[in-house]
């Protein structure tokens, strides 16, 4: 308990934010596998850090929860990108946008 | 609760009856007739098997089922039900057979017998329920019964036209006694009319007044009384025996069972016993006027039984029920009597209905001359039949329960009778037969105006290839004339007689003033009005002279009919341009207005903002995961920034 809780709060903050420029900003599918990974990642930080501060062990369990569907949710991506890949030669999402209305 | 099964058997026999001959009726062939008229004579022979179990104190009962809790359904047998019950099986089985018959030879015979069963069972529904749903029941499956027997030659378009309109008008009569009984269950929150009759005070002077009107506008409809009797003259298109027993004995006096069922109701409310008492009143003379302008031998006998359904409604609005219910009784005796004799002139002339093409009947027809004289002098009231003594009953309670204008009506109405069921008589039998002389000669000017003889000419012949015998149609006549004659006599000494006796445990007995006049100064009066009638009937019709020069007469008078008579005071009109136009007006501007302009718009419209939408929101949708995310990072921050602001803001 050295650290306050606002300094979590702001790493955490920080690492979303990171998380967002670089799903928007970035054009690899990959780097924004990664990215995706941060936002997941902050948000699990947000969560102990709140469970611990309230005493609350919801807040782990939750965390172990999201750990878990971030775990399929990369198996799952990157078996898109990698069917993606498999079709297309380029790495850039912007040109895959077979589903333009 | 008291158990009666026998109950099952009186009510369910006509209907078991009904189903048989509808699902089998090709096979039975002839057969349905008498199979139709035995288990009504079943039936009949129930009832009169439990007649002393109606006369108990507190009737007979058997419970059906339970809808809800407090709205039970179940079949009551007392003295009103016995006396309805016995009327309708037992001259419905007189005129089950008369029609076995009358209808030999038809193409559809055991449909007929198929409806007129399912009639009777109707009829009874309507009777034996302890309850105001059940008797809504039955008058609505009586009005089905009625449509479908009037519609019964639905190759003619007058019987088609006719049908419809019994079934519309009888409609609107079955909306007033939904209403009324919408009133009771929101006022009592039962149907039984045992639990109602005993919190009539529950009812406030108003709502009561309501719920009688509600129950009036429905007796209107079905009992024909003004101005919901247009139906009844145009529901002569079915066949005679229908026109006896629906649209004369039983059904149409529904209107009178329902009265003196709640009587409890008319009890408590004056202003209703005024209503009800007056449009009979009304309908009487109306319908006595009318008949005396008719050409029609059953349309003269459907405005003489609009007009005796008046007194009989008369009867009982004022309070004197087992007036009225005697004048029922009689009626339907000698009017099922008078519409069979007529069924048995129009058999034999080939359906000719005219009576202005009839004339000298009397010696082809002795039979038929006999019946329809013994049941005139009964509807006249002549001393000594049975249409005198309840005639009289129903004119003198008016009286003397204190209504002297309704009283000088009906005895105006008296008077009236006798002349136009004289007239009917003279011009059928008396003087020489008409039926060859040309119909332009008597002032019809269209032959097919003089009766529905010509639009039907396909079925007479196949009455000429099939006769049955004779006594089918004459025993039934034969067996009512004894009633005609004689039932009246129950009420011969007023209060002590078998009939007061019989209803005073119902309805009590009415003790009048000492001012009233004794019932005997009526009777006088009434005897000088129809020796009038008769005489004028004589005069007109009847004399030597008058039959010698009898076609230039009747040619006179069909020129010079008055119009408000020839076309029944307008009421046909009146009903067209206030209701029927005004609907069609409506319906049009529905169909040239709304339907197009804002229904079809409306979805017009619809679909076209859908493609619109669809339009724009493409646009949308680019494809580019990239963009989608932004979407949702700047939705997100969105809330962020709410929820930061809101926090700042506590």
């Amino acid at each position: 308990m050295s650290a306050p809780v606002d300094a979590y709060v702001i790493v955490s903050a920080i690492l979303f934010f990171i998380g967002v420029v670089g799903v928007i900003a970035r054009r690899n599918p990959l780097i924004q596998l990664m990215s995706i990974e941060l936002l997941f990642n902050s948000a699990n930080l947000a969560l102990v850090t709140f469970a611990r501060s309230w005493g609350n062990n919801a807040g782990h369990i939750f965390a172990f929860l999201v750990i878990t569907v971030a775990a399929a949710e990369a198996a799952i991506g990157l078996a898109i990108v990698v069917i993606v890949f498999r079709k297309t030669t380029f790495v850039d999402v912007d040109e895959v946008a077979t589903l333009k209305g | 609760m008291q158990e009666y099964p026998l109950l099952f058997l009186i009510w369910l026999l006509p209907l078991a009856g009904a189903i048989l001959i509808w699902a089998f009726g090709p096979q039975l062939k002839s057969l349905a007739g008498p199979i139709g008229s035995a288990l009504i004579g079943v039936s009949f022979v129930a009832a009169l098997f439990s007649w002393n179990d109606a006369t108990t104190a507190a009737g007979a009962h058997q419970a059906l089922f339970a809808w809800l809790p407090q709205f039970a359904f179940g079949l009551q047998w007392d003295r009103i039900s016995l006396v309805w019950t016995l009327i309708i099986t037992g001259v419905g089985f007189l005129i089950h057979v008369y029609s076995i018959g009358y209808l030999a030879g038809e193409k559809a015979f055991a449909r007929f017998f198929a409806y007129l069963n399912f009639f009777i069972f109707a009829m009874l529904t309507l009777v034996l329920s302890d309850n105001f749903v059940g008797l809504l029941v039955g008058w609505g499956l009586v009005g089905l019964a009625s449509y479908l027997l009037i519609g019964y030659y639905f190759e003619r378009p007058a019987a088609v036209a006719a049908s419809r309109k019994a079934f519309v008008i009888n409609v609107v009569g079955d909306m007033g006694i939904l209403y009324a009984v919408f009133v009771i269950v929101a006022k009592i929150g039962a149907i039984g009319y045992a639990d109602v009759f005993t919190h009539v005070s529950k009812f406030s002077s108003g709502e009561l007044f309501a719920v009688c009107l509600g129950l009036f506008i429905g007796c209107a409809a079905k009992s024909a009384q003004v101005p919901l009797h247009t139906w009844l003259p145009d529901a002569m298109e079915g066949p005679t025996p229908v026109s006896a027993l629906i649209h004369a004995a039983t059904m149409v006096t529904a209107g009178v069972y329902l009265i003196a069922r709640c009587a409890p109701l008319w009890n408590a409310s004056s202003d209703a016993r005024v209503l009800v008492g007056s449009i009979g009143a009304l309908t009487a003379i109306t319908g006595a006027i009318l008949g005396c302008a008719q050409w029609d031998i059953k349309r003269i006998l459907a405005y003489s039984t609009m007009s005796q359904i008046g007194y009989m409604i008369m009867g009982v609005g004022v309070g004197a029920y087992d007036a009225g219910i005697l004048h029922f009784l009689t009626h339907a005796f000698f009017k099922a009597q008078l519409f069979l004799g007529a069924g048995i002139i129009i058999h034999n002339l080939a359906n000719q209905q005219d009576v202005r093409l009839m004339g000298g009947l009397r010696k082809q027809m002795p039979f038929a001359f006999a019946a329809m004289t013994i049941g005139v002098l009964s509807i006249c009231g002549i001393p000594g039949f049975a249409g005198f003594f309840s005639k009289d009953a129903v004119l003198s309670e008016t009286l003397a329960h204190g209504h002297p204008v309704m009283w000088a009506v009906g005895v105006l109405t008296a008077g009236l009778t006798a002349y136009y069921m004289f007239r009917m008589l003279f011009v059928t039998f008396l003087g020489a037969y008409r039926g060859n002389v040309d119909p332009s000669e008597l002032g019809l000017r269209h032959p097919e105006l003089a009766g529905t003889a010509t639009p039907h000419a396909d079925d007479e012949h196949a009455h000429a290839h099939v006769h049955a015998p004779a006594w089918l149609m004459t025993a039934p006549v034969a067996v009512l004339m004894v009633p005609t004659v004689l039932i009246g006599w129950l009420d011969a000494g007023g209060d002590a007689s078998p009939w007061g006796r019989f209803f005073a445990p119902v309805f009590g007995t009415f003790v009048p003033t000492a001012s009233t006049p004794p019932d005997i100064l009526t009777s006088l009066i009434v005897l000088v009005l129809i020796a009038a009638g008769i005489t004028v009937a004589y005069m007109r019709y009847g004399n030597p002279q008058a039959l010698l020069d009898a076609i230039p007469r009747l040619r006179s008078e069909t020129v010079r009919m008055p119009g408000a008579l020839s076309n029944a005071f307008y009421f046909d009109a009146a009903i067209d341009a206030l209701f029927v136009k005004p609907s069609i007006a409506l319906g049009e501007f529905f169909s040239r207005v709304i339907d197009p302009h804002v229904i079809d718009a409306g979805v017009r419209e619809a679909s076209i903002s859908a493609n619109w939408l669809g339009h724009l929101f493409r646009s949308f949708q680019t494809g580019l995961v990239r963009a989608y995310a932004l979407a949702l990072a700047f939705g997100a921050a969105c809330f962020a920034l709410y929820y930061v602001v809101i926090g700042a803001g506590r």
